[in-house]
């Protein structure tokens, strides 16, 4: 990988997206020297919050799949058991802290061993688990204001009511320009579209921004219709990598819609105009976002969702992506399969290690597309949905 | 129970006998719901083990427990087999085994012992205990189209916060409303009140014969605890609970008073950690009484002998139920360790590293690490599942208790 140059930033600004992609973060003292990062773990926890006490939120990544540290039972997932080894090895001493938001029972107890074994210091908040229960807006509130006064205590500075309002504004705009490109998402090539969404949760917000602006024209150009591809909706947990969407890509797939955790999921939800309330803002938007299987917003709101979001993208078939033992995303799979199954849209569940794919996912990967396009092909006339 | 049990060091108590009676009274009254629920206007909840029970009593709601019967399922070697009709139906292996076990029951309630559970009104389910009940309890709700209440109780990271006492609060309120449209009863705050009592005098009962432990000899050992810990999941708050644990009690006292230890010519004293193993909870355990070692106490059935908070009714439910123990951060649970084992006074402990239970065993060996530290008293972490058998392996298990009971010679 290159060394980032203040030339090539003005040059190519599609090059260092996809460079701050590759890199997960690795490489942000060199790159940003003047920027102060702060770890979190999840959607959940709201960006805005670090970004007010203008800090910038690095979502954790592990290195490697194949991590073992001792703290952890081998039948945690590989996602913590990477990013735990990664604090143990000291990759997130420059960090002025950790902000863990209770999502899974994992996530949970990352937290908790993190705050009696690890070295950086954690700023914790649980989130109501049913976002529409009575009292949990108001509930999620106070955790966000006690999350505020945690990140005062460890920066010892308190920011202005207008600087959290400016964080959360820079947040939507960086939300409206992702919208634009994932209505592009199903002519663009499918990693291209997965690694400018996952280096904005790894790089600083104002220069992610920027850069999302100055590559929109480039990404305008890129644009090509390609119906002949089967079209794909990936959903699942975190995929620190775009493999499986370059494997799709070439097996004839494109992913027309994206659920993952890492993917749209993190940016997607409503629109709000502005309150006089911040925090009340804040917090809606969270809590009206398309809910990861974690958080529960009425027993079926996650399925119907994505039953629309696969009808509006004409998907021909959905991959599911299950991180092994990862429970929350096990336990959507069936009913998942069965609600996608009623509207007549093929899955295919892939249990993965880390977000790396091989022979075995190829093999998998290769029949379910091709099933897809044969069956394109051999439909009757005037029914062929691409 | 059809796993065999070691007579030689073991002393059975007497008021098993009752349990046994007190507990088929129960699952006759829960397996025959259907013939006496309608006529009464009583309906039958499926409920978490860790949800505010009273509040459904005061509603004349018959509670049935998941959890409670799969410990049954697994006692009896039901459960690898109905694990795996779960299995089949695309529920990952790796997803807690209770939770396969039910599901393999329901779908094949012939394979069950009891012939599984009866169809439920509702379903209740608490997140106090793990993420995983809500998943479970969603696929449930699904299946059976009834309707599910979910009180949400926030983990604790440091102490109860007065929003997480107010969000419970709230929602206690909101599921009562839920409640009364459901069972068409009105709410009655002086049967809550009423039901209170009667759970805050069974774990009362509870919590004093486990007390009795500290003596030397212990005049209980795991099994006990675990046998004995049925009537307070799925009785805490009924006459017949108290009754039990009275009798209970006594016979515990009494033992201690004579120095007739639970394993005779007791050597070692352990803590455990974890749910029981059930598949094994006896062959495991006789690793251990056959060397004199005995769990005088353990973590996982003193979840039940908590002490009610103060405040109004539902302030009480509100917070008694959020502080539980698994409900709150590793530093919390490692003092609990850490003092169980004095007052105990424990000569080591031992952890069971449950592959089906992740924010039980997940944290684990940071706080094995923490209270050796600071209590200088070896522990050994063993990994296996609380009911599927196919994830005990005999024996590097047997090979590390011996090798860990060798340290105390």
């Amino acid at each position: 990988m290159m060394e980032w140059s203040e030339s090539e930033e003005k040059n190519n600004s599609l090059s260092w997206l996809l460079e701050e992609s590759a890199l997960k973060g690795a490489k942000r003292k060199v790159r940003y020297p003047n920027h102060r990062f702060f770890g979190i773990l999840c959607s959940y926890f709201p960006e805005e919050l670090i970004i007010a006490f203008g800090l910038e939120p690095l979502r954790l990544l592990p290195d490697s799949a194949n991590r073992t540290p001792a703290e952890l039972p081998p039948f945690s997932c590989s996602l913590v058991r990477g990013i735990l080894d990664m604090e143990l090895r000291g990759q997130w001493e420059d960090l002025l802290g950790v902000g863990f938001v209770h999502t899974c029972d994992t996530m949970q107890c990352l937290s908790g061993i993190w705050d009696l074994a690890g070295k950086q210091k954690t700023v914790s908040m649980v989130p109501p688990v049913m976002l529409k229960a009575p009292g949990a807006n108001r509930y999620y509130q106070e955790e966000v204001k006690s999350a505020w006064e945690q990140l005062k205590e460890l920066i010892d500075y308190e920011p202005s009511v207008e600087e959290l309002r400016e964080a959360i504004r820079l947040s939507q705009r960086i939300r409206d320009k992702v919208q634009e490109i994932d209505e592009l998402r199903g002519k663009l090539p499918s990693p291209l579209v997965s690694a400018l969404l996952r280096a904005g949760q790894l790089m600083p917000k104002v220069e992610y921004e920027a850069a999302l602006r100055d590559a929109l024209p480039d990404l305008y150009q890129m644009v090509e219709e390609s119906r002949c591809r089967a079209r794909i909706m990936v959903t699942g947990a975190v995929l620190e990598n775009d493999n499986l969407y370059s494997m799709i890509e070439d097996l004839g797939g494109r992913v027309v819609v994206d659920d993952t955790c890492t993917g749209f999921r993190h940016y997607s939800g409503p629109k709000r105009e502005e309150s006089d309330n911040p925090w009340y803002d804040l917090v809606k938007r969270y809590e009206d976002m398309p809910p990861c299987p974690c958080k529960n917003q009425s027993l079926n709101t996650r399925m119907t969702y994505l039953q629309d979001l696969a009808s509006l993208g004409e998907v021909e078939g959905v991959i599911y992506i299950i991180r092994k033992y990862c429970e929350p995303h096990a336990w959507d799979a069936v009913p998942l399969v069965e609600t996608l199954k009623e509207s007549g849209i093929r899955t295919l569940v892939l249990e993965l290690e880390g977000a790396d794919v091989g022979g075995q996912e190829r093999t998998r990967l290769q029949a379910f597309l091709e099933s897809i396009l044969e069956n394109r092909s051999s439909a009757p006339e005037g029914s062929d949905q691409g | 129970m059809t796993e065999k049990t070691s007579k030689s060091n073991y002393r059975p108590l007497k008021s098993t006998i009752t349990l046994k009676k007190t507990m088929k009274r129960y699952y006759v009254l829960t397996g025959y719901h259907r013939y006496w629920g309608k006529p009464t206007g009583r309906l039958i909840a499926w409920v978490t083990s860790g949800a505010p029970i009273e509040l459904l009593r005061a509603f004349k709601i018959h509670p049935a427990y998941p959890e409670q019967y799969a410990a049954i399922y697994s006692t009896n070697k039901a459960t690898a087999q109905l694990c795996q009709v779960a299995e089949a139906a695309g529920y990952s292996q790796d997803l807690c085994s209770y939770a396969r076990s039910n599901i393999g029951g329901v779908l094949r309630p012939d394979l069950a012992p009891l012939g599984g559970m009866p169809k439920p009104d509702l379903l209740v389910a608490c997140n106090n205990i793990c993420g995983t009940v809500l998943k479970w309890y969603e696929v449930l709700a699904r299946h059976f189209n009834v309707p599910l209440l979910v009180l949400d109780t926030p983990f604790l990271t440091g102490d109860m916060t007065d929003q997480a006492r107010n969000y419970v609060l709230e929602q206690l309120k909101g599921m009562i409303v839920e409640l009364e449209k459901i069972t068409r009863r009105t709410f009655d705050l002086k049967e809550l009140e009423r039901q209170m009592v009667l759970s805050r005098e069974t774990t009362g009962l509870w919590k004093e014969a486990r007390q009795y432990c500290q003596s030397r000899p212990s005049p209980l050992n795991a099994p006990d605890l675990f046998i004995h810990m049925a009537p307070i999941v799925v009785m805490r708050g009924t006459k017949a609970g108290c009754d039990y644990y009275r009798l209970f009690r006594d016979e515990v006292k009494e033992r201690a008073a004579l120095s007739q230890g639970a394993v005779e010519n007791e050597r070692i004293r352990l803590v455990w950690d974890n749910i029981a193993i059930w598949p094994k909870v006896f062959s495991f355990n006789k690793m251990f009484t056959e060397r004199g070692a005995c769990f005088v106490t353990d973590t996982y059935s003193g979840g039940w002998a908590m002490d009610h908070a103060p405040g109004t009714p539902l302030e009480s439910l509100a917070t008694t139920y959020t502080e539980v123990f698994l409900n709150r951060s590793p530093e919390f649970r490692t003092k609990q360790l850490v003092q169980l084992i004095k007052d105990y006074q424990a000569d080591g402990f031992v952890m069971h590293s449950n592959r089906s239970c992740k924010p039980y065993s997940l944290v684990q060996e940071v706080i094995r690490r923490r209270v050796m530290k600071e209590t200088g008293v070896p522990g050994l972490m063993i990994e296996a599942d609380m009911a599927d058998p196919r994830a005990y392996a005999e024996e590097p298990i047997r090979n590390r208790v011996q090798a860990f009971l060798e340290t105390f010679d």
